[in-house]
């Protein structure tokens, strides 16, 4: 079993560091939660299924100066690739443990699918077939119908880089064109639908900034302009034109930076798409730089740096 | 198509000091006529315009944003225009994924001598502007 | 005139629009798949099924309001000379919050003891509160997190609440709790629900043992202060938060707030908004320096205020209903029940797992025993 190994795993590489970083069981039978380990005695806490849905490594820039062990699945790992290009990790100081991934669930679709019923128990067959029990019954749920919609298009279900590999590699069976069909089907809205759309999902934000928080690639986190009074880009109003400047803020500072790991939308109270501008930006990106981040380290994100001749940006007539 | 002379929309220009700022300053003395909707913001270089400057402009009332720095290679600063480059090409392709019109955006690079291509984008950039109409007619009042 | 009433299934929807006449409605609203409390009319679409993401809260305490205006003028005689003029408002509208759960109505309780119960009373909130009718639905079942019965509440429990209403087959039976909550019984649509009380009254104790307990039996968590101010403790509970405000924005009991002053030439307002102990900002000083510069420290103040501080001020009551949208929304899980449980104390050890009462299981039959 996985977890087993992923226990032993981390068990022959706990000496080495200062804390370990996987999963284990949450509050309820539907939820996994982060732990932090630092005893060899926590080791058999650990869990690895479905719902380890977290990307640990966003916990990893304020652990810079620590020895730490972290477990990534694939699209965990392109944050690492990411943190690399940009300099905010010691890769030195993180043991990373991956493990090769089939998808994970999304939390909201299965309570979806059992109409918000509290979960008595889950289990997770082989072939990704999951059977959820409820006060009001048992129910069969397909990992492909109720996984985040990342899950539905993974490139990279292998993480990119690893010390240790739990489990065999896994290459992708989706299509990379699938990757951004939602957001090429938006696009075929008219601009009044498009608008319409943003101003009612960000019309719910109530600026708690955990999409920011749970974002790995936000590192400014206590600076952020959101917040400050000086640089005063936004005042305290609840309005909706504040709502969507902070989206901006949100979307712009991770313009080509975004490692569409989803913890945005996850970590969202309000169920709003936090990651669909971010992804628009990338598709941008990929098309105007053939760029795409967290693939490969020696990269650089587009909108840091520059060519003098442009071949791919036309000027613009009026 | 409406008259550029009915009523002033808003529009907000950021220009680097050392081209188009002068090129805008050009025209002036040469007393080229030229329609008044503009707001001119000077900025040290247009590598100085975060794409943010835009969307709070067009969020907060502007009807229409335009940017202008050095021509590529004429940079004061060498590449601060290559880094806007990048950065503006991105936001206007993402305007229209939010339901902004990218025509409400302009940017290009005109030098301080060139009065004539200054009068020319204003024209005709304000009327693109005064076609599309006001941006926030029917939106919550802005503060 | 009757005692309680009753509203058929089928009319809840019209039921609503007559209360809409003279008030605002507020009621938990299906958007996507998330439901908020946010004003009724005609293109809403009610969901009771489940606790809304957010609390009703922001009826009575906005997100964000202007406390007053104000305009600086120049003196007509002496132009250095300014005088300012403040213009505040503080005549409310009516409103009504239909299907709030009774822990968002107790939660009102923990507001009012701050904002009303005081030498200086909160104009603003106790403006509001004074206008606002909470008809509150008794939870047919707990969800997921839900602790309402360890902190003094329950699936029925009536404080806070202005009118009681319970889910029967057919319809809605309605039942006042206080004087103001009476004239409910006056909207059109409305039947006599005499015949329905036994079955209502019945349905109310239903649920209260399905829900957990994860403190002691007698519904007070005991602290232990040597534990409580041991920092190892807390960052050992805590180095998973995010320090995001999820949980204080979430939560019907916190009510801090930041005032700001916005200005445009001479003219401006002075803003209240929302804040919470989980923001850095929350405690930045002038200076720059940060008295609670850490997470955990944040932390320890969060379940500090709720579980200890508070109840010290005010009689002994916790500041926490039970909700449990902190730990339902917490985007990591953190379970503020269960680290109040561990600080029963007076020692954790911190290579244990949880004691058996307060694991992952939500059903505590067993536990209250
Ligand atoms: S997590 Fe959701 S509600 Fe909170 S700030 Fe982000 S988008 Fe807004
Ligand atoms: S913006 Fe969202 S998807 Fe992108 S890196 Fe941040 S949390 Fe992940
Ligand atoms: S407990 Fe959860 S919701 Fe609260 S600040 Fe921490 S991460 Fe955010
Ligand atoms: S602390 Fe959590 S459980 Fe308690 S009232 Fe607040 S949100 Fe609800
Ligand atoms: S100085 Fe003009 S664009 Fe840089």
């Amino acid at each position: 079993m996985i977890s087993q190994r992923l226990r032993e795993a981390i068990a022959g590489v706990f000496s080495e560091v200062d804390v370990a970083l996987a999963y284990q069981q949450g509050f309820d039978k539907l939820h996994a939660t982060p732990c932090f380990m630092t005893m060899p005695e926590e080791i058999n806490k650990l869990i690895w299924n479905p719902l380890c849905v977290h990307n640990l490594t966003s916990y990893l820039p304020s652990l810079k100066k620590k020895k730490v062990a972290v477990v990534v699945k694939g699209c965990d790992s392109r944050t690492i690739v990411q943190f690399m290009q940009e300099g905010l990790i010691n890769r030195e100081n993180v043991v990373i443990i991956g493990i090769p991934c089939n998808g994970v669930i999304s939390v909201n679709k299965v309570l979806h699918e059992t109409n918000h019923e509290p979960i008595e128990d889950i289990t997770f067959g082989e072939n990704g077939e999951i059977t959820v029990k409820t006060l009001k019954g048992e129910k069969t749920l397909l990992l492909s119908d109720v996984c985040p919609d990342k899950c539905k298009t993974c490139q990279y279900p292998t993480p990119i880089v690893y010390d240790r590999l739990v489990g065999d590699p896994i290459t992708s069976d989706k299509s990379p064109d699938s990757v951004y069909a939602d957001i090429k089907e938006f696009e075929n809205k008219t601009l009044e639908e498009r608008l319409q759309y943003w101003e009612q999902e960000f019309d719910r934000c109530i600026r708690c900034y955990a999409c920011r928080n749970a974002c790995p690639m936000c590192i400014c986190q206590d600076s952020c302009i959101a917040e400050t009074r000086d640089p005063h880009w936004i005042s305290q109003r609840a309005t909706l034109s504040e709502k969507f400047m902070f989206h901006m803020i949100h979307a712009l500072h991770l313009a080509g930076r975004c490692v569409e790991c989803g913890e945005c939308e996850r970590a969202c109270p309000m169920g709003i798409p936090v990651n669909k501008l971010k992804r628009k930006i990338n598709l941008d990106m990929k098309e105007l730089f053939g760029y795409e981040p967290g693939i490969d380290p020696e990269d650089k994100p587009p909108l840091y740096t520059f060519k003098v001749d442009e071949v791919t940006i036309k000027e613009h007539k009026i | 198509m409406s008259d550029v002379a009915a009523r002033e929309l808003r529009i907000v220009g950021f220009l680097c000091n050392w081209c188009s700022y002068g090129g805008a300053d050009t025209a002036g003395v040469s007393r080229f006529k030229q329609p008044t909707d503009l707001r001119i913001i000077r900025v040290p270089c247009s590598g100085r315009v975060d794409p943010l400057f835009i969307v709070k402009a067009l969020l907060n009332g502007a009807d229409g944003v335009l940017v202008s720095g050095c021509h590529p290679r004429d940079c004061h600063y060498t590449d601060g225009n290559f880094y806007a480059r990048r950065r503006l090409e991105m936001l206007k392709r993402l305007l229209p994924f939010l339901g902004i019109d990218e025509r409400r955006f302009h940017y290009t690079w005109i030098s301080a001598s060139e009065g004539g291509k200054w009068q020319q984008t204003v024209t005709d950039f304000t009327k693109r502007v005064h076609e599309l109409g006001p941006l926030h007619a029917k939106k919550e009042a802005t503060p | 005139m009757a005692d309680t009433g009753f509203v058929q299934k089928e009319k809840l929807n019209d039921f609503l629009n007559e209360l809409s006449k003279d008030a605002v409605v507020y009621a938990p609203c299906l958007e996507g798949d998330t439901v908020i409390f946010k004003a009724f009319d005609s293109g809403t679409t009610l969901c009771l099924d489940r606790p809304a993401n957010n609390p009703p809260k922001l009826v009575v305490f906005p997100q964000s309001e202007t406390l007053f205006s104000f305009k600086y003028k120049k003196d007509a005689e002496d132009p250095r000379k300014m005088s300012v003029e403040l213009e505040a408002n503080t005549d409310f509208p009516r409103a009504i919050i239909f299907g709030a759960r009774p822990c968002d109505a107790k939660g009102f309780r923990i507001y009012d003891s701050v904002y009303i119960d005081t030498n200086t009373p909160d104009p603003y909130y106790k403006g509001r509160r004074e206008k606002t009718m909470i008809a509150t639905l008794c939870c047919s079942a707990p969800s997921p997190g839900c602790f309402c019965v360890a902190v003094g509440g329950g699936p029925a429990h009536r404080e806070g609440s202005d009118v009681l209403i319970t889910q029967l087959e057919k319809g809605y039976f309605i039942e006042p709790v206080t004087e103001k909550g009476r004239a409910i019984l006056n909207v059109p649509r409305i039947e006599d629900g005499e015949q329905y009380a036994e079955e209502a009254h019945k349905r109310q104790l239903e649920s209260h043992d399905l829900v957990r307990n994860p403190f002691a039996e007698d519904g007070q968590p005991k602290i232990s202060r040597a534990l409580f101010d041991l920092d190892e403790f807390w960052e050992h509970v805590v180095s998973k938060c995010l320090s995001c405000g999820a949980c204080t924005y979430l939560c019907p009991t916190c009510y801090c707030f930041n005032i700001t002053d916005e200005q445009a030439l001479n003219n401006g307002e002075r803003i209240r908004s929302w804040d919470g102990c989980m923001f850095s900002h929350f405690t930045l000083e002038g200076s720059g320096h940060n008295p609670r510069p850490t997470k955990f420290k944040r932390f320890k103040n969060r379940v500090g205020h709720k579980f200890l501080y508070y109840p010290e001020k005010y009689n002994g009551v916790i500041a926490c209903c039970g909700c449990g949208r902190c730990i339902r929304h917490c985007p990591v899980s953190v379970d503020i029940s269960e680290i109040v449980s561990y600080l029963r104390g007076p020692r954790f050890e911190f290579t244990n797992e949880p004691p058996e009462s307060m694991g992952t299981d939500t059903n505590s039959q067993e536990q209250k025993q």
